[in-house]
């Protein structure tokens, strides 16, 4: 609660004055000469209980009232980002979430949540007077100052975008701006609470809140949290896209609000180099992947599209850009000695009768060489490399490549980047090492776009290596070792497997695991290809290189040129045609619990204020002296119902008259 | 000429004689009952003559038609006298500003003795305080009123109230019925009130008692704290009547209940008497309801 003539409080003295009369007037008695001062001893005596708590009651009641009129007076204004504990705010640093999520309304006909919040903010700001207000967007991570809060939502720094919030930055980003700022500060975070934004498992929040509380003056953190129920909403999602010869292939996703129920028509647009074509899906649950074919015509070396559904509860998610460039075989080399397992392996990156994937095996001395940049990926099944080779092998993965290490079949010291194989090892007599449990969401083993799962549990291996070191395990074997790992290697990725596709080890040559497994890595290789015409916006790849200029190309929406860069499109940047899309994890509509923001931000003592959010509640922060002079007058009729003689209240003679003119009346 | 006595007052009184409600025992011939047979108009009873008799009060005619001597009786008139106690105590100068309660005690008993003299009773004064028991013994010689009312001009409350050792010592004292009238505000304790009115009525006098007090003492009605000073004892109590105004009526009223109570054990004839009470219509109802029913 704030003071906006905190001078008055001074005033609150005065809600002495009452006690002080009654001591004076106790003094400033009469004397009186009396009789019956028996009555008026025993009376005396008996009224020592209730009756003084009555006068004190009185006496509280009326002091109350003073001080009640002293904090009208002072004009209190109580908000709900400013709580009750507060005092004049020097600097609030605002966190704001403008990720595309934001752009959700909570109703049909209302704002988005993003200008509902900065209404809010905005309001609140100019109850607290002359606070400073600076501003961290989660687009530009950037601190800026704002002169003044009436212009809050008419900012470029806080308009829509289709980028994603990175909030454990953010707050990092507020800890560095208050360590320079002195004054008593507020944190404000303003957010939808989206779990992918908050990143709960991230390292950086415990660092981010031990710098707020090593503050000299430690600030206030307040989460505005903007939840709650939303108008009916749906988005489209680009999976995946690659060029296979002449035509595109795309994995799209329609999904919807999690609380939506019922099959519903959908119309999904498709644009294509200024062709146009419509076509109606029927979404019968939360989300519908399905795979698109498009026939390029004839020629076209490159060219850019999107895939469109109708407006609705966010304007941000109806959209999925698209770019191409000229087709491009898959090639990946397989390095491993002659062999049985050899053969399984270059059968399955380079299947007979698959169009567009060609594969060469070379032996493990000749790998240095046969590394080149525009492999899509390496099936690596040889002792792990050292010297000359490793170094390609690094240089490969850091550039964005893929590959896949198995084992190499025996003992081997051998490591890198300090991963290693554990020595072979055999199944139990007449038992196999089978597959228990997989990522069937993420990495190779992952499920198909259908849902369909791939029939890992048919993998039976007799012999296997365990991958050892500092790695991601995707797959374990039922014993609970780790059979599929992962590194990531700043672009690219290592994958290790524990077995081979060798008959003296496993069924793993039948292809119900080697196949998808080994396409999918290859496949992810050689995106990295047709990712050079496709990135999300934020990402490293949307960003201008030096002597690159930005042109949004496409014609979709209305856009904003001081947020080009945040957001989705076609964008032309320099030389390179590049379709933005927001991230993909901006899509998931996981909410983090406060249990888990009581575990990211404990030792911060927030303040979470979940009524941000609700568009019903149009104010954040309120004058309350009304609510005083309510008090006040609360107090002041309580006295005067305590100072109301008794109904009951008996006269010592019925009547005076009966006493003394009536007097037979009182004969005996 | 003492100003308590009110001469228009008197005079329109005067015609309303003061009746004794038990029979009284003078020593010379009144217009009030004795317990005593004698000569008069009013016939009693016949009974035998027995030797001593006084020969002259034979009915003869009775004895024409019996042929046995018979006694013709008649009931006795006889004088009465009055004793009135008056408290003296310090209590008794109280006023919440009009008229003290002792002035008010002189009024009326100067009043109910002139008219008692004037009809041929002897009036008598008692006065009371812890230390001191003035008396005027009754007469009912006229020239014995000027006594009776320079005594009474003269009292000055002070100290604690002696009404109680005051109505024993007189209750054991008069040896004859009397009409026994005590003025006071009975600041005391209601139990040795009740004794000593019991001692009164066992001797077989005629009790009324006239129990005087202040309005401002009933209604306790202030605005401000005061330091209330004892009238008898001088101890001192600061207090906000308005806090305790309800337990005081409370004490006050059971006080007056027991007095009440007290007075009615004894057949006493209680009467509580405001100050700001006017004096005829007091005394004009009191003699009324005092007259024999018979003689209505």
């Amino acid at each position: 609660m704030l003071f906006l003539a905190p001078f008055l409080l001074w005033f609150l003295t005065a809600a002495s004055v009452p006690v002080l009369i009654h001591l004076i007037n106790r003094r400033r008695h009469k004397t009186i000469q009396w009789a019956a001062m028996q009555f008026l001893l025993k009376a005396s005596r008996e009224s020592r209980g209730k009756k003084k708590l009555r006068h004190i009651l009185i006496l509280t009641c009326r002091a109350l009232a003073i001080a009640a009129l002293a904090f009208a007076a002072a004009r209190p204004v109580v908000s709900g980002l400013i709580g009750w504990g507060g005092g004049a705010i020097d600097t609030v640093v605002l966190l704001m979430d403008r990720s595309a999520s934001m752009e959700i309304k909570p109703g049909d006909g209302l704002e988005p949540r993003r200008r509902i919040v900065l209404a809010k903010v905005r309001d609140a700001m100019a109850d607290l007077g002359g606070a400073r207000l600076v501003l961290i967007d989660s687009a530009s991570g950037r601190a800026q100052e704002i002169p003044s809060p009436e212009i809050l939502d008419s900012l470029a720094s806080t308009a829509a975008t289709d980028t994603a919030a990175d909030l454990p930055a953010m707050l990092t980003r507020a800890a560095e701006f208050l360590t320079e700022t002195s004054g008593r500060s507020e944190v404000w975070l303003a957010s939808d609470l989206q779990s992918s934004n908050w990143r709960p498992e991230d390292e950086r929040w415990a660092a981010a809140c031990a710098s707020l509380m090593a503050l000299p003056q430690k600030p206030a953190l307040r989460v505005l949290s903007i939840t709650g129920p939303t108008a009916a909403n749906s988005a489209v999602r680009l999976m995946g896209s690659r060029r296979a010869g002449d035509e595109l292939l795309f994995d799209l996703e329609i999904a919807r609000a999690g609380e939506a129920r019922g099959t519903v028509p959908i119309q999904l647009t498709t644009q294509l180099n200024g062709g146009r074509a419509t076509e109606s899906l029927t979404l019968a649950g939360q989300s519908l992947r399905f795979q698109k074919r498009i026939p390029l015509p004839a020629a076209s070396e490159s060219g850019y599209g999107w895939f469109s559904i109708p407006a609705d509860g966010n304007p941000r998610d109806n959209v999925a850009f698209f770019a191409y460039g000229p087709a491009r075989s898959t090639k990946s080399l397989v390095v491993a000695p002659a062999g049985e397992s050899a053969d399984y392996l270059m059968l399955a990156a380079a299947p007979p009768g698959l169009a567009g994937f060609e594969a060469a095996r070379v032996d493990p001395a000749e790998a240095a060489t046969a590394i080149q940049n525009e492999l899509a990926a390496i099936i690596w099944a040889a002792p792990l490399p050292a010297g000359p080779a490793a170094d390609a092998l690094q240089a490969f993965l850091t550039s964005g490549g893929h590959v896949l290490f198995l084992p190499p079949g025996s003992p081997s010291a051998a490591s890198f980047n300090e991963l290693s194989w554990a020595d072979p090892a055999e199944a139990p007599a007449g038992k196999f090492f089978i597959l228990a449990d997989w990522n069937r969401t993420d990495g190779p083993m992952r499920d198909g776009i259908a849902g369909t799962p791939i029939a890992a549990s048919r993998l039976k291996a007799i012999r296997r290596q365990i991958p050892q070191g500092d790695a991601s395990p995707l797959a374990r074997w039922e014993d609970g070792e780790p059979a599929l790992i992962r590194r990531i290697f700043d672009h690219g990725t290592a994958w290790f497997f524990g077995t081979i596709p060798d008959y003296t080890w496993s069924n793993l040559g039948d292809a119900d695991v080697l196949l998808p497994v080994v396409q999918r890595i290859i496949t992810a290789g050689s995106d990295r290809f047709d990712a050079s015409y496709l990135a999300s916006v934020g990402s490293p790849a949307a960003r201008l290189m030096p002597g690159e200029v930005r042109t949004r190309i496409d014609d979709y929406g209305t856009r904003d040129p001081a947020n080009a860069e945040h957001e989705a499109g076609i964008h032309r940047l320099g030389e390179r045609l590049l379709a933005l899309n927001r991230p993909p994890y901006e899509d998931a509509p996981e909410v983090i619990t406060r249990e888990t923001l009581d575990a990211i931000l404990n030792g911060t003592n927030y303040t979470l204020l979940d009524q941000a959010g609700q568009a019903d509640d149009p104010n954040l922060s309120r004058d309350v002296w009304r609510a005083f002079l309510t008090a006040m007058l609360l107090f002041l009729f309580s006295e005067a119902l305590l100072c109301l003689p008794k109904k009951s209240r008996q006269e010592v003679l019925p009547q005076k008259a009966a006493a003394s003119a009536s007097l037979p009346s009182n004969n005996i | 000429m003492h100003d308590f006595i009110d001469n228009a007052l008197l005079s329109r009184l005067g015609s309303l004689p003061i009746e004794s409600r038990v029979p009284m025992m003078g020593n010379v011939a009144g217009k009030h009952r004795s317990p005593h047979r004698g000569s008069s108009v009013e016939f009693a009873e016949y009974r035998k003559y027995v030797p001593g008799d006084d020969t002259r009060r034979l009915d003869w005619k009775a004895f024409a038609r019996s042929d046995r001597f018979y006694i013709k009786e008649f009931e006795a008139d006889t004088n009465l006298r009055a004793y009135f106690v008056v408290d003296a105590s310090g209590s008794m100068n109280f006023t919440g500003g009009g008229e003290t309660k002792i002035q008010y005690a002189r009024r009326i008993a100067a009043a109910l003795a002139y008219l008692l003299v004037n009809q041929g009773d002897a009036a008598g004064l008692s006065v009371c305080t812890d230390k001191l028991h003035l008396e005027v013994p009754p007469s009912r010689r006229a020239a014995h009123l000027e006594r009776f009312f320079s005594t009474l001009g003269k009292l000055e409350p002070t100290g604690e109230t002696g009404l109680i050792a005051a109505l024993h010592t007189i209750a054991e004292k008069i040896g004859q019925r009397a009409f026994v009238v005590i003025l006071s505000d009975l600041f005391t304790d209601p139990a040795a009130l009740g004794d000593a009115l019991q001692h009164l009525r066992y001797r077989k006098h005629d009790i009324s008692v006239f129990h005087l007090m202040d309005p401002l003492e009933i209604g306790f009605e202030f605005d401000r704290p005061h330091r209330f000073v004892d009238l008898e004892d001088g101890t001192a109590l600061v207090a906000e009547p308005n806090l305790i105004a309800d337990e005081y009526k409370t004490a006050l009223r059971d006080f007056l209940t027991k007095v009440r109570a007290k007075c009615h054990d004894a057949s006493a004839d209680y009467q509580l008497v405001t100050t700001d009470t006017p004096l005829e219509p007091l005394l004009r109802d009191f003699l009324t309801a005092r007259l024999p029913k018979s003689k209505h």
